[in-house]
Order: C-alpha cells, then sequence, then structure tokens
C-alpha cells in the first residue's frame, strides 16, 4: 500500500503564529498524521526537529522524526507582530508553490495559515484576499465558496467581507443560487456526501415571518430555494436563523447557508472558537485553513492554540481521500 | 413583623391553561427554594391550578382567597387569587382558543395591578400562547407592549434574555434586518446600556460589565465593511463609559458570547435580533429567562413556549420558571427597598384595575 502524498502548509504571515502553531501541530500530530510539509522559512519553526526536503514525496516517510521543510527563505529578519513588506514576495510564493504541488498531484491538498492581506497589498499583490487569489491559481467550474465548519456544524456564509448594509443590497436569487449550487457541488466531491441537503436561513428575523418583518425572505430567499429544488438539490428554507443552530435542527442538513458573514460565524465560533476550519469549495484543489488571523498581537509569546490548524490539517487529509476516490474509483 | 414580610413579592399570573403552564405553576409552587426566596400571590382558577398539580404529581400548601378579598399578610404560605374564570372541563390541551388567552390576559392584568397598586415588587408568568392572546386581544404583538398599554407606561422597556451568568439586550428587535442600521444611533445605544445596568444592578451585580456587539462583520474590519462602529457604536460606548457604566466595544460579533461565556463580560449588548438569538439559544436559552426591564417593576418570564406538544404528560422541566422566579425575588427585593411595599386591600386594586 502507498502512502497518500503529503499536504502542503504554507508559512503565512511570518510575524503572527502560523510558524509556532506549525511545530504544535507537528507535535501533535507526528505519530497519527496526516501528514505535512512546511513551505516557508525553517526559521519560524524553533524547537521542533526539522528536515530540508525538496520533493514532496520524501515527507511521509521522515514526518515521525522531523517536520519536512520545503524552504522559501524570507528576505529580511521575523520580529513577531512586526510584519515586514520585504517578506511578501515569499509568502506569496509559498502559496503559488503548493498550489502547483497539489495541481501536478505532488501533494494532496493545501493548507494556509493566514496571511496579513495590508502587508501583500503594500508589496503588490492584487488579490482582495487569499481565496481569491487561490481562485485564480486553481480555478474550478463554479465560484470559490467559504464553508465553515465547527462541532457538529458545516456554515457557508453567502455574502461575506462586506457591510452589513451592503451585504443585504447584494443578495440577490442569482447568488443564493450559485453558492448553493457550489456548496452542494463541494459536498459531494470533497466531504463524500452524495445527496446534500442545504438549510437556507431567514435573512429576517422569524424569517420575516411571511414578510411582515422585511420582504426578502420571501421574494428573494424562497425563490432562491425553489430555484435550488429545480437544479435537483435537497434545499430547504428560509428558516429563522435563531433555531437553524441548535443540536436537532443540525441532524436535518449537511450544510447551512447563511446570508451574511455573522450569520454563519456566530454558530460555529459558538459551538468551537478554537477548532473551527474553514474550507474553500470549488477550487481545482482541496483547501483548508484554520479559522482565525494572524494573531500578531500575541506571535511569538507561546500563547497561540494550534486546535484550528490540526483540524484544518485533518479535515484535509479527509477532503483529499474524498476526492482521490472520486478520481480514482 | 413576621418573617415574610421583608422578603420580596411576586405577583405569579398563570399563563395559557392548554400548555404546560397549569403544571409549571404547581411546581413552582412546591418549589422550597422558591417559596423562601419571596411571597407568592398566584392568579387564575383553582381548579386549572389543581388539574397541573395532579399532572405534576405535587400538593402544595396554598391559602386560597377570592378576588375582592383582603390580602393576607402573611405569606409564608402562597396565597391564591381565585378568578373562578375558567373551567378546565371546556379545554382541550393543546389548542389554541380565545378562553386560554383570555385566563392568561385576565390573570396577567390582575399580577399588573397588584405591581402597580404596590402590593407586589415584581411580576411573573407562565408561559402564554401569542395565538391565543390574539384572539382574546386583537393587535396583541408582545407582552412589552400589552404592559405598557395596561398601566399607561409612556417609558423604555426592553426585553432581556438572561441566562445564568450571561444577559443578552438588543437595541433592535423585530424589525427588517435592513431597517437596523437606520435604527441604532448614539442615543438609543446609550439608553439600552443604562437599562441594561440598571437591571443588572437590580439583580444583584454590583459592578456590571457589558460587551457592545458591533453591527457589520469583523465589527467594520476598521472602516473596512462598514463605518457605524467609528461613527455610531463607538461614540454610544464612550459616552456610556463617561456616564460611568461599565461597558466596552464595539466587538466582533461571531466572538463575543464566546469572551462573555468565558466569564469576561456580565451582558452583551446586540444590534438585532438575531446577533444574540442565535448565540443564546445554542448556549442553553431555552433554559433561560425573558425579563421585561424598564417597567417601575421588573416582570420575569421563562423564556420558553406553552409545549403543547407534551402538555398534561407531567414531563415539562421547571428549571427556566424556576429561573423567573428567583430572578424575580431577586429584582423585587432591590425594588422593595427602594419602595416599601404597600398595605390595602385587594378592593383596591380591583377599583385601580377598573379606573
Amino acid at each position: 500500500m502507498t502512502l497518500p502524498p503529503p499536504l502542503a502548509l504554507t508559512m503565512g504571515e511570518p510575524a503572527g503564529i502560523g510558524g509556532e502553531i506549525a511545530a504544535r501541530a507537528w507535535a501533535a500530530l507526528r505519530e497519527s498524521g496526516p501528514a505535512f510539509l512546511f513551505l516557508g522559512d525553517v526559521a519560524l519553526l524553533p524547537g521542533i526537529p526539522t528536515r530540508t526536503v525538496t520533493e514532496p514525496a520524501e515527507a511521509a516517510g521522515l514526518f515521525r522524526e522531523a517536520l519536512p521543510v520545503l524552504p522559501l527563505p524570507l528576505a529580511a529578519p521575523v520580529r513577531p507582530g512586526r510584519p515586514d513588506a520585504r517578506n511578501a514576495p515569499p509568502v506569496i510564493a509559498a502559496i503559488e508553490r503548493a498550489v502547483a504541488l497539489a495541481l501536478e498531484g505532488r501533494v494532496g491538498g493545501v493548507v494556509t495559515n493566514p496571511i496579513q492581506k495590508s502587508v501583500l497589498t503594500a508589496a503588490g499583490f492584487r488579490h482582495p484576499g487569499h481565496t481569491e487569489f487561490l481562485a485564480a491559481l486553481a480555478p474550478g467550474d463554479g465560484p470559490p465558496v467559504m464553508l465553515l465548519t465547527a462541532a457538529g456544524l458545516r456554515a457557508v456564509p453567502v455574502t461575506i467581507h462586506q457591510s452589513l448594509r451592503s451585504a443585504i443590497e447584494s443578495l440577490t436569487v442569482e447568488r443564493i443560487v450559485a453558492i448553493g449550487r457550489a456548496t452542494a457541488a463541494g459536498l459531494r466531491q470533497d466531504f463524500g456526501i452524495a445527496a446534500p441537503r442545504l438549510a437556507l436561513a431567514g435573512l429576517n428575523p422569524h424569517a420575516g415571518e411571511d414578510g411582515t418583518m422585511g420582504t426578502e425572505d420571501r421574494d428573494i430567499v424562497a425563490p432562491a430555494v425553489a430555484a435550488l429544488r429545480a437544479w435537483g438539490i435537497d434545499a430547504r428554507g428560509p428558516y429563522p436563523a435563531d433555531t437553524l443552530f441548535t443540536p436537532q435542527a443540525r441532524a436535518g442538513y449537511d450544510a447551512a447557508l447563511g446570508m451574511y458573514h455573522d450569520q454563519a460565524l456566530i454558530p460555529v465560533k459558538t459551538l468551537d472558537m478554537h477548532g473551527g476550519v474553514n474550507v474553500t469549495l470549488g477550487l481545482s484543489v482541496v483547501r483548508t485553513s484554520p479559522d482565525h488571523g494572524t494573531a500578531l498581537d500575541i506571535a511569538g509569546q507561546d500563547r497561540a492554540d494550534p486546535g484550528s490548524l490540526i483540524a484544518a490539517l485533518r479535515l484535509a487529509a479527509e477532503l483529499a481521500a474524498h476526492r482521490q476516490r472520486r478520481e480514482c474509483p | 413583623m413576621t418573617q415574610s414580610a421583608s422578603l420580596p413579592v411576586i405577583a405569579l399570573a398563570m399563563g395559557d391553561p392548554a400548555g404546560i403552564s397549569p403544571e409549571l405553576t404547581a411546581r413552582i409552587l412546591a418549589d422550597e427554594t422558591v417559596r423562601a426566596a419571596a411571597g407568592l400571590i398566584v392568579i387564575g382558577d383553582l381548579r386549572v391550578l389543581r388539574d397541573g398539580a395532579r399532572v405534576a404529581g405535587v400538593d402544595p400548601a396554598l391559602h386560597v382567597i377570592g378576588p375582592d378579598a383582603p390580602l393576607p399578610e402573611d405569606l409564608s404560605t402562597p396565597a391564591f387569587v381565585d378568578l373562578g374564570t375558567l373551567d378546565p372541563a371546556i379545554l382541550r390541551r393543546g389548542e389554541i382558543s380565545e378562553a386560554g388567552g383570555r385566563f392568561a390576559a385576565e390573570n396577567f392584568r390582575y399580577a399588573l395591578s397588584l405591581a402597580v397598586a404596590g402590593h407586589a415588587d415584581a411580576v411573573s408568568f407562565t408561559p402564554f400562547n401569542k395565538a391565543a392572546m390574539r384572539l382574546h386581544v386583537p393587535g396583541y404583538e408582545d407582552e412589552i407592549g400589552f404592559t405598557a398599554n395596561f398601566i399607561g407606561f409612556r417609558g423604555a422597556a426592553k426585553e432581556f434574555n438572561v441566562l445564568e451568568g450571561l444577559w443578552n439586550a438588543r437595541v433592535t428587535s423585530h424589525v427588517p434586518l435592513s431597517a437596523v442600521a437606520g435604527l441604532i444611533t448614539r442615543d438609543s445605544i446609550l439608553e439600552n446600556l443604562r437599562l441594561t445596568h440598571a437591571a443588572l444592578r437590580d439583580s444583584g451585580i454590583q459592578a456590571p460589565r457589558v460587551a457592545v456587539a458591533g453591527l457589520n462583520p469583523h465589527a467594520g474590519d476598521g472602516g473596512n465593511f462598514g463605518r457605524e462602529e467609528i461613527e455610531v457604536i463607538g461614540p454610544a460606548v464612550a459616552a456610556a463609559q463617561a456616564e460611568g457604566l461599565g461597558c466596552d466595544g464595539p466587538y466582533p460579533s461571531d466572538t463575543v458570547f464566546v469572551r462573555a461565556r468565558r466569564g469576561d463580560f456580565d451582558a452583551v449588548l446586540t444590534m438585532y435580533h438575531d446577533q444574540g438569538q442565535i448565540a443564546m439559544k445554542l448556549i442553553g436559552f431555552e433554559q433561560g429567562v425573558t425579563l421585561l426591564g424598564g417597567f417601575p417593576f421588573p416582570i420575569c418570564t421563562p423564556a420558553h413556549g406553552t409545549a403543547y406538544d407534551i402538555a398534561g404528560k407531567g414531563i415539562a422541566h421547571p428549571g427556566a420558571a424556576r429561573n423567573a422566579l428567583l430572578l424575580a425575588a431577586r429584582m423585587g427585593a432591590a425594588q422593595r427597598r427602594r419602595r416599601p411595599a404597600a398595605g390595602g386591600s385587594l378592593l383596591e386594586v380591583r377599583a385601580a384595575m377598573a379606573a
């Protein structure tokens, strides 16, 4: 039996917590796996044994002894909490390299540490965010979809990083249907769920109570549910959001679609503050990331919790295995 | 002076009779902790209560009086005001009816009158059925509107959701989400912070710490995802702090409940309905208490509903109703210190109701 290809973990913002949580994740996973290799500067990994590799395939065999590193040296010295724009090129190169390896099948999937977008932007990075950059490098058939997992919950925000006002204005039947279809496709492909069940949250309190508390649920969300069903997807809703995430309700669907960022994020964080994972569905590669930021305020203090990164690595391995089975049955 | 005279007095109205209200009322009356915390005046129909006691398998000692009889001075045994308005034989469990709505509304009016007249320091009620209330009171919206209308209250009253150690108040509630950004103002947030502080202090928290949620994702991310945090919420928090109210924010709403729950704050003030309700219902708000605060006296009720599906089976958990009574007792004690209980008879109460 051949070992599955390892995962690629990017270094992320060098002044953040990416290096320390990578080291802790290795310590936690060295016996059990999944094996991964670190794409970045070895200086970010003090206190654990590391081994430089040139081929991802070398990683699986030595993972128990040391964290395999595919070196991408930084240009400027790292000062925790103080990002340096001179390091932007290797940070970007790590992401590009990881995606290239995944597209070639030499790694099973990409796990990304958080980046500090403002620093990359100052250095000439022209993408609105991490996910958009990955979508440009490894586009799929539809839009990329941000799916968050927590204990017993998968949640997808239909609108993401925009003000609540603009999120409401940009909510259309077309947008919900596109995200719903991409979510269902991703659940089939990456999660191995043959007939995914989607539950859509209403935008308004009590899902608008038949239009008496806002008309969007009647005029936008309900038609989107009907359209998704016409595509053969088991979509239901709109449901009042405040009872959609209880254990009983969660048993009835595979993913919930929230109409705005916090509608999806509040239940994820409340259920699982440190173990949540961010998955990007709809790419041509598997991609997960921890559900937190660069945490510049606590970087270098040995306080960062690796729970979310560990969960992201485990989930990436599962998703990669599902894709593998679909592609080579 | 009897021992119970120093205790707060709670007027407890029996709620919708077709649900679990009768059995919950009976269980509360039989609860030693509740009886030790407050003097109780329960309003309802004795036949309905007896039915509930039989379902619950309890037999609480009661001092039964008629609607116009003098109130007993000693409430160490709960007083039961038997309005005699509902024959349980005409009721069907689990069915919405005008008779059920009328029963709950009449009991509640009587309890409010007792508090208005100073005979009770706090009011509590077991769950109402909104549809039944609407059959009896056309245009019935919620208990806040009903109470304000009945007692002629013109001030600001708010619903608070109370879990052990974690409160939630919201600036806007049952309005379209698209209206929220226009409704949150420096003044409305400040007013909510004042009310929240007052209620928390009355409940026994000396120096409340309130977290204020932002409106936008990541609390606006420094203005990148909306400016309400910078232009409205932040200045409201600063104004409240200048008044000496312990509060901070705006915080990203996806993690603020996690922080509050681990003890950083006593309460979270949210900007809209689902922002607080999603987290509170996940944390276990079904066992929580709804407090109607801002009225001249506190009103507490269990957060759950009438539970028609399990009514009459004797399996309804009394935890939330019990918590509602205990919160009413704590807040009623603060009320009693401010305004000593009145004397006089229920005849005056009836007169006040008629007027």
